[in-house]
């Protein structure tokens, strides 16, 4: 494996660390996927195009409307994160709380997020089209496009946007981590994801919590997707449930509730799909999957999850 | 009988038979004004919509236009849209809604040749006539007899963007050539560009494939710069080809790049921006060419767009030009109020490929197989202006080579796909 795939591995892999952050988040608090995080995920990088003044294209309820104003690229990615984990609470009331009051099965809930996932991409195209759009390049502005390093085996060429990706993938994760096991809300977070009944009779406003956590979900969400769609711009709006499956493959690959797992499994992933020989290029989705396939074979708790011990 | 049970029944009978009687001649006035209706299968919405959008504005100029000159001797025609979105099954639900709900006498459309490998047998089925403005892919006009197009193949109009490059830099070597392996069109068009640069002594350093649906083209990209091409040619559609060109640039190809088809369009400008300056791409039109037609043409588009047309919209015209141009040589010759649909559907493909027509294309006529016969293709060159707009300027000008007996031959693969859906 060259240099130049390592890199081009991690920085694909950083794309998907970010967005499995998001479904980790979620997965360990309550133990349910939010299959509409891809839709969340989609939601912020259209929020940021919006709040940036951009116009829209020739199809939808909104064909060619435009923000009266237009907001700094990254007040505009903050905000559009926040908006996207509005949305994401919105989720949860909508598909997770009535079930979750009822004791009903948690794959009703997956189902039920998938639902909503689903209408909103669709209201997406209803609203904007399905035309792809991108940030004007103006918002890297001063920076090279691209860093080259003349190495021994040969010119290695790394995208700025890539080098951004990464480096923000790591700092949030960082971030996090020092928010779940060092600040109070981080640890009432572990105790509601460790057993809810005996974390609310200590005290923890559970529901509470869980709110936040969807907030936070969409929050990092939203950043991803902005982060991404400022990289190969916004293809359409079904865009996220690619990333949706392959964040599914990362939380498996890195372990189920693991937050470093995430970081690891995205990271993995992404350097497998880079080393993925040229002519092979097309099936690269297809290995992802397959290496989710072999580690629920080989281990399933994923490279750094724990095993699941059920206490008899 | 009873005088006034008889009086009552004449009464009955008269009213009835004047009754019959006013609406068969009523019936008889609305059929000369009800208007003869065309159908238009393109993509409307999602991604491949870049490219649909341009084809339905050529299309609606085309049905304002000929019906202001009168129509089909007098009688207007009506173009009927229906939404092919971007895949075969939206195409192929277009068809079948226009040709039993809507009885069209033809239909102009779908938008890629991807969607017309499974739409078109449905009219080939139902025996009716397709002008496909669009579908350049090998193939396309020998999915059946009713079905001909109006766009020059990948085979005939891609090499000129090759020639163009080299005229622009005759120290060209090394190519290196992307496509889109999910797409019949794309596979089409680099099948022709990889033997054009083999048969121009060029050498062919790579060919990298990619996926329409792809965003992220690292990889593809990063292991042929690693092989230093002068020259990237790209065959995809355009949120891909676009991305793909922007990404390219980004991590430092100074080369020469050629978008086949695909990115022929104004709206990849948004996905590649800047750095869309300087693609060559092979052309089938150009707006300056000065004749009759194409100068109607040209201020009919620009009244509205304010910019000049591109191939995609001349296209669509084109496709309605032929259908309205062969439905008056086919009233004047046998009458349409004597035919019924499905005859009328026959005979009104016989009169297509028997036609020669003066469109903004040029002057343009069919083979038996339905293959176009064009005499004159361009190569154009893409200028962004600092402030993000851009245009296409045209580059070179050349005459078509004399067409060889029969055309290209479907390929097996081709056929079972065509079988297989028409059985399907």
């Amino acid at each position: 494996m060259s240099v130049q795939n390592l890199l081009n591995g991690l920085a694909m892999g950083g794309v998907y660390a970010i967005f499995a952050l998001g479904y980790t988040l979620v997965f360990s608090v309550l133990g349910v996927i939010n299959f509409a995080h891809g839709a969340i995920f989609t939601l912020g990088a259209y929020f940021t195009f919006t709040l940036i003044g951009s116009q829209f294209g020739f199809n939808g309820l909104f064909a060619r409307a435009q923000l009266p104003f237009a907001l700094p690229f990254a007040l505009a990615t903050v905000l559009g994160a926040v908006l996207a984990g509005l949305i994401g609470v919105l989720i949860e009331r909508l598909a997770f709380q009535p079930l979750r009051r009822r004791g009903a099965d948690p794959l009703l809930t997956l189902v039920s997020s998938l639902g909503v996932g689903i209408v909103i991409v669709n209201l997406i195209q209803y609203l904007v089209g399905a035309e792809a759009y991108s940030y004007p390049a103006a918002i890297l502005a001063g920076l090279p496009p691209s860093v080259r390093f003349d190495l021994p085996g040969g010119l290695v060429i790394v995208r700025t946007v890539q080098i951004l990706i990464f480096v923000v993938s790591m700092l949030i994760v960082a971030l996090m981590s020092y928010f779940i096991n060092y600040t109070k809300t981080g640890k009432a977070l572990r105790a509601v994801s460790e057993d809810p009944v005996t974390a609310s009779l200590l005290g923890i406003n559970t529901d509470r919590l869980i709110v936040f956590t969807f907030f936070l979900s969409g929050f990092l969400g939203g950043i991803a997707g902005t982060l991404i769609a400022m990289s190969v711009g916004i293809p359409n709006p079904y865009f996220g449930t690619t990333f949706g499956l392959k964040g599914l493959a990362v939380i498996v690959l890195g372990g189920m509730g693991s937050i470093p797992g995430a970081v690891v499994g995205g990271l993995t992933l992404g350097i497998v799909e880079a080393i993925v020989p040229p002519e092979l290029v097309a099936y690269k989705e297809a290995i992802a999957f397959a290496l989710l396939f072999v580690m629920l074979l080989v281990r399933p708790q994923g490279l750094l999850g724990r095993p699941l011990i059920q206490k008899v | 009988m009873r005088p006034r049970k008889l009086l009552l029944k004449s009464l009955v009978s008269a009213s009835l038979v004047s009754a019959i009687a006013l609406t068969g001649s009523m019936s008889l006035m609305a059929q000369d004004e009800e208007p003869i209706r065309i159908g238009i299968a393109l993509a409307q919405t999602s991604n491949v919509a870049l490219l649909g959008q341009e084809q339905v504005i050529g299309a609606e100029i085309a049905e304002d236009f000929f019906n202001e000159l009168g129509g089909v001797n007098g009688r207007p025609i009506e173009l009927v849209f229906q939404d092919t979105a971007g895949d075969e099954q939206g195409a192929i639900n277009a068809f079948q809604t226009l040709i039993n709900n809507d009885n069209v006498v033809g239909i102009v459309g779908p938008t890629l040749s991807q969607q017309a490998f499974a739409s078109d047998p449905l009219a080939e089925q139902a025996g009716v006539p397709v002008l496909a403005p669009s579908n350049t892919a090998r193939g396309i006009p020998e999915i059946g007899d009713y079905i001909a197009r109006v766009s020059a193949p990948v085979a005939v109009v891609a090499p000129n963007a090759v020639r163009a490059a080299l005229e622009q830099n005759p120290d060209i070597q090394n190519v290196a050539v992307f496509f889109a392996q999910n797409d019949a069109f794309s596979v089409s068009e680099t099948g022709t560009f990889q033997e054009t640069v083999t048969a121009m002594g060029l050498n062919l350093v790579t060919v990298q494939q990619f996926q329409t649906t792809d965003t992220d083209f690292t990889t593809q990209a990063t292991n042929a710069i690693a092989l230093e091409p002068d020259l990237v040619i790209i065959s995809g559609l355009a949120a891909d080809g676009g991305n793909l060109v922007r990404q390219l640039r980004e991590l430092g190809y100074e080369g020469a790049i050629i978008g086949g088809n695909g990115l022929n369009t104004a709206n990849i400008f948004p996905v590649c921006q800047a750095f869309c300056d300087g693609i060559m791409i092979a052309q089938a039109y150009s707006p300056l060419v000065d004749s009759e037609i194409n100068n109607a043409f040209r201020e009919a588009y620009t009244a509205l767009q304010e910019k000049n047309p591109p191939q995609f919209s001349a296209q669509a015209f084109a496709g309605v030009q032929v259908f309205v141009e062969a439905l008056i040589a086919l009233d004047n010759e046998v009458g349409l109020e004597t035919l019924e649909l499905a005859d009328l559907r026959t005979q009104l493909n016989a009169q297509i490929l028997a036609g020669e027509y003066d469109t903004p294309l040029g002057v343009i006529s069919f083979t038996s197989e339905g293959e176009i016969n064009q005499g004159t293709f361009y190569v154009a060159q893409i200028d962004m202006a600092e402030d993000g707009t851009g245009q296409f300027v045209l580059i070179g000008t050349y005459e078509a080579e004399p067409m060889a007996e029969g055309t290209p031959e479907a390929t097996p693969e081709m056929e079972a796909t065509a079988e297989a859906t028409a059985a399907s």
